[in-house]
């Protein structure tokens, strides 16, 4: 469907985006997920061909962007990322307009904005300038534009971006109705965006791209191993005693403990064994009480920060 | 063609929305208005010399070359301008349509709003004819003329809008490039009498003295038309070259 071969993108003498590569297949919604300024709007605008690369080519379904344009974007649907909208035309002539620069006409044109105008619930503004309409309402103007030639790609950038959360909701299901039947790519900034919509997810970081897998991957890969929490009824020289009697335990530390007589421990086990049943019987055992035992997931969010985070420290 | 067409009846719609379409319509036929009521005065009087007041209109007076150097870039300046200012251009670019489709679209789309001023000049010629016999001739080549030159100066707006995010800056730019063309007719005051024939094939105000006579020379055709496609051609360009940067 589409296939993004070796992008780099300069600005100047500062880099947008470099070596980029990745394929989407039919029938995929991938996300593009970065933190503000990663380069995601760049990608999406190199892989519709509103900017050229200074190196490296974009093939939709075989048609070189740059060599063979018109015909590579006629297999797109296209949602910038500030949505931006005619505000003087009415919300009918504006896709009448759209509609026509992109090869319909006639009786077809008039099925088709009647068509994308009800996917997107947009009948009751059809009559309203575009100045008028809300957010939400723009929003779903923008995606009637990018469907109404029913392109098999839809390319949406930031498509909840400055919406309310009913906006947001609204969008999301939108979007998820329109996977039967189109490939969707979608960037955002916002991981449970990603969690909600996405089977794919490509990671970009400073113009790079650092994941690109499934999203169950992608969660997998970012988590890390799970740690346990434990807090203990004794000492604590007796509760890192009985902890390193446990070889399932990778590594251990000591955590302040909220009162006195307790001692806290936040635990790594090996990689795929819960330790947690191990530590029960062995508190058991040595009489030890346990008050409490705890598995920390990281969100994903946090594990996507953590990531961001390093990879700033390490350059 | 269709395509084209599309963009043309938006650009249209667009101007009809905004005052700036009437404001422009009602002072061309304002000063137009004027400027024939006066040369009709003056000519009524017995002693005026033999000149069609039509030819008086077609570039006749200083008002015929301040109309269109002020019009035309108030006609096209938002054309370009707005759209990468409000960011439309994007969606335009990504559309299933050529950099030169969107060029000759919105050149149309002012070219054909031009036309529609001066239709309203034909009025004119209806008035002179009910007082006296017209010699139709030098009124057609004018009125030619009139089309050539503002097909050159609209691609001149066009250009300028293409390559400006800024509606003002690029009416700036092209009224200033065309303030030079009509001024070329100085030049010959100051260069020796060999290069004035250079001069004079591409002085506007010759030429269009030319045609308001009745005489088509080809020279002249050409060095409109040619103008016209090369500003077009440079949008074009631009439009491609914004997508490199």
């Amino acid at each position: 469907m589409l296939k993004a071969q070796e992008l780099t993108k300069l600005y100047g003498s500062k880099k947008g985006v470099e070596n980029i590569n990745f394929s989407v297949e039919k029938g995929e919604i991938v996300g593009f997920l970065g933190p503000n300024g990663a380069g995601k709007t760049t990608t999406m605008r190199l892989i519709t061909g509103y900017l050229y690369p200074n190196e490296g080519d974009v093939y939709i379904e075989g048609h070189s962007i740059i060599e063979n344009p018109s015909k590579a974007r006629e297999f797109i649907g296209y949602l910038p990322e500030s949505n931006p909208l005619y505000e003087d035309l009415k919300v009918k002539e504006y896709l009448e307009f759209r509609g026509r620069i992109k090869g319909l006409k006639g009786k077809k044109l008039q099925q088709k904005m009647d068509e994308v105008a009800q996917k997107t619930e947009i009948t009751d503004v059809i009559g309203k300038l575009i100045g008028n309409c809300s957010k939400g309402y723009r929003q779903r103007i923008g995606i009637a534009d990018a469907l109404i030639n029913d392109p098999p790609l839809l390319i949406l950038d930031e498509p909840t971006q400055g919406l309310d959360p009913a906006q947001i909701y609204h969008i999301r299901e939108l979007i998820k109705s329109l996977s039967e039947g189109h490939t969707v790519i979608l960037s955002t900034h916002i991981l449970s965006e990603v969690e909600a919509i996405c089977s794919k997810v490509l990671l970009i970081h400073k113009g790079k791209i650092h994941f690109d897998g499934s999203l169950e991957e992608m969660k997998s890969a970012l988590r890390g191993r799970t740690q346990i929490k434990v807090t203990l009824l004794c000492p604590e020289y007796k509760g890192a005693e009985l902890l390193s009697q446990i070889h399932n335990i990778e590594k251990f530390a000591v955590e302040k403990s909220e009162e006195e007589k307790q001692c806290a421990f936040t635990i790594e086990g090996k990689e795929g064994v819960d330790v947690r049943e191990e530590i029960f019987w062995k508190c058991f055992e040595t009489k030890i009480p346990l008050l409490e035992i705890y598995s920390v997931k990281r969100t994903l969010e946090e594990a996507f920060l953590k990531m961001v985070s390093e990879e700033e420290e390490n350059q | 063609m269709n395509k084209v067409i599309a963009i043309v009846r938006k650009e249209l719609w667009q101007y009809f929305f905004s005052p700036i379409a009437y404001i422009v319509l009602a002072s061309f036929v304002l000063i137009n208005s004027f400027v024939f009521y006066i040369v009709l005065a003056a000519m009524s009087k017995a002693a005026s010399p033999p000149i069609s007041p039509m030819a008086l209109l077609f570039g006749g007076t200083f008002f015929f070359w301040l109309l269109l150097i002020v019009m035309i870039p108030v006609l096209t300046m938002r054309l370009g301008a707005e759209e990468r200012k409000s960011g439309t251009i994007e969606t335009l670019l990504t559309a299933p349509v050529s950099d030169f489709e969107i060029v000759i679209g919105k050149f149309l789309s002012s070219f054909l709003f031009y036309l529609l001023a001066w239709a309203l000049t034909l009025v004119y010629v209806f008035i002179l004819k009910s007082y006296d016999n017209v010699d139709f001739g030098p009124i057609l080549s004018g009125y030619l003329g009139v089309i050539l030159i503002g097909a050159f100066f609209i691609s001149i707006g066009i250009w300028a809008t293409m390559i400006s995010r800024n509606q003002i800056v690029a009416a700036i730019i092209s009224f200033s490039v065309m303030a030079i063309m009509v001024g070329m007719t100085f030049f010959s005051f100051i260069l020796g009498s060999e290069k004035k024939e250079l001069i004079q094939s591409i002085d506007l105000l010759a030429i269009m003295e030319n045609f308001s006579k009745g005489v088509i020379d080809t020279r002249n055709v050409i060095y409109l038309l040619t103008g016209t496609v090369l500003f077009l051609a440079l949008s074009v360009k631009s439009l491609e070259a914004r997508r490199w940067q």
